[in-house]
């Protein structure tokens, strides 16, 4: 599904995003990137929505090869790949509804559907009775609920999850990751980015680490080392 | 494809209302902008309007010696009338010229005697010259000074307003040049100004703008309500400052009217040129407006 050859980013001369990681992610997984602040976990999840590029090495998603994507492709690459961001970057002039709309209205979906879709996909994370508010009114959580409904609206096959619990208390963290092993039960490749050990430890799920940009272990059902 | 162009229509309304306070400024702007330089144009044609009234004014006379025969006159007047620059040539015959004198000296009864204790007309005919403009007038002058014409032409008047012409002329010069500079300075400013505004503006949004950009809008998806909202901010600055200008006009059109005996004359410029004035006007302003917005996207876009 996704996979990482060899990629490294160096900033400038002496500033190194990662430095030749290499890994694969089956269809249907579950997988943690940890690692310390600064070591490059973020750095990958920019490259896999070619926000930024890899200086060398190779990145496929699906089998489609994105390491040197067309300007004018990348919005259809963002369309199949969810994106959840620890700062949850909704629109704050729209309210939740128009936010999960939106990532169907960018793709051209017909109004008919995204009536139909967007108020049932809220639903599902519980925040069906907030449409109209505006992101603003809204709890740390139930942000990041919003984040998570707009990711899943135009139903991706991978899911990245940058930090999705940083910003959160305890419990609230604790109810997006069962939300997240939630969606992962219905198929969807989770990838989950984050430098919280007790979130990982906790899943028991595969863990990729990452130690000043490069790999340093890949365990199935491992746990934070570091 | 219908889909995307009615939701870029939307946005661009939505975020007109949402970013209300922006919306007003941007739009104040451009008012104030389109003032400033509709300000100018009226300077430009009360100028203009003072200046002809000045010119209108100002003509040749040449006065005939009393034994001059209608021929040689008629033969003068032929000979100017085919310069391309006199508009008209006026005959006044030895007998309205008395009359004339006899007017203006009305009250002066002395000049009045002494006329009439020479028992005989001593003025000759008179042909009062007009040219397109004043600097016209040298060139008539020389064109009289031949030989042929020396003892039949008495004197002419042009020397006295010579100095008049001269003036006029500087004026009108160093008037046109200040207008030109102003209005460059105005341009430049007007540019900046807008710049800046839609800058900021856009500046304001860039959050929004990566936001957009990150969950899968297109380059065009993203910038087509922000240039939707350029081409409203124009419409709309524009009928409010043209609805203003006719509105002043009705007050500063009767005092114009007192000073140069001719009613509506800046509505009736407006008027007359209107097509030309609004799309030159409406072209730049929108112009200037999406060069802006999209130089100010360019950066935000880089996501």
């Amino acid at each position: 599904m996704i996979t990482l050859e060899n990629i490294s980013k160096q900033y400038s001369k002496d500033s190194t995003g990662v430095d030749g990681v290499s890994f694969h992610i089956e269809p249907g997984e579950f997988v943690s990137i940890v690692g310390q602040s600064g070591t490059g976990k973020t750095t990958i999840v920019k490259m896999l929505i070619a926000e930024e590029r890899p200086t060398n090495g190779r990145i496929s998603i699906g089998g489609w090869d994105i390491t040197n994507l067309r300007e004018r492709d990348i919005p259809y690459l963002r369309r199949q790949i969810g994106v959840i961001f620890q700062d949850f970057k909704l629109l704050d002039k729209k309210t939740v509804l128009e936010n999960v709309s939106f990532a169907l209205e960018v793709a051209g979906e017909s109004s008919g559907r995204i009536k139909k879709i967007v108020p049932k996909v809220l639903d599902i994370v519980g925040l069906g009775h907030k449409l109209h508010r505006y992101p603003h009114q809204l709890s740390g959580g139930e942000q990041q609920r919003v984040v998570i409904a707009r990711s899943l609206v135009h139903r991706p096959k991978i899911l990245v999850a940058d930090e999705p619990t940083g910003n959160l208390d305890a419990i609230n963290a604790h109810e997006i990751i069962q939300i997240l092993k939630k969606i992962n039960e219905f198929g969807t490749t989770i990838m989950l980015v984050t430098h919280n050990r007790e979130i990982v430890n906790h899943l028991k799920k595969r863990v990729i680490t990452l130690h000043r940009g490069r790999l340093v272990s890949d365990e199935n059902k491992g746990k934070y080392l570091l | 494809m219908f889909n995307s162009f009615f939701r870029v229509i939307k946005f661009a309304f939505q975020d007109i209302i949402r970013n209300i306070s922006l919306s007003l400024m941007t739009i104040l702007i451009l008012v104030l902008m389109l003032l400033s330089i509709n300000t100018l144009i009226i300077i430009g044609v009360l100028t203009d309007q003072a200046t002809s009234v000045v010119k209108e004014q100002i003509d040749v006379s040449i006065y005939f010696d009393h034994e001059a025969t209608n021929e040689q006159i008629e033969e003068v007047n032929n000979y100017i009338t085919q310069f391309p620059e006199v508009t008209s040539v006026e005959f006044f015959d030895t007998e309205a010229v008395i009359a004339q004198f006899r007017e203006q000296h009305a009250d002066n009864p002395e000049i009045l005697a002494s006329l009439d204790e020479l028992g005989e007309n001593p003025l000759g005919a008179t042909l009062v010259v007009r040219t397109r403009e004043p600097l016209d007038y040298q060139k008539i002058i020389d064109a009289l000074r031949v030989p042929e014409y020396e003892n039949i032409i008495e004197a002419k008047t042009f020397g006295d307003t010579e100095k008049a012409i001269e003036r006029i002329d500087i004026i009108t010069k160093q008037v046109e040049r200040f207008t030109l500079a102003l209005s460059v300075l105005f341009a430049i400013i007007a540019f900046l100004i807008i710049f800046n505004t839609i800058r900021v503006a856009i500046y304001t949004q860039r959050t929004e703008i990566s936001i957009k950009k990150l969950v899968g809008a297109t380059n065009w998806f993203v910038q087509g309500p922000y240039l939707l909202e350029a081409f409203i901010f124009t419409v709309v600055s524009m009928i409010i400052s043209y609805g203003l200008i006719f509105g002043v006009f009705g007050f500063l059109d009767p005092y114009v009217a007192v000073v140069f005996q001719e009613p509506e004359i800046l509505t009736n410029y407006f008027n007359s040129n209107i097509i030309m004035l609004l799309s030159t006007q409406f072209g730049a302003v929108l112009l200037l407006t999406i060069i802006s917005s999209l130089l100010a996207m360019r950066k935000h876009l880089r996501v």
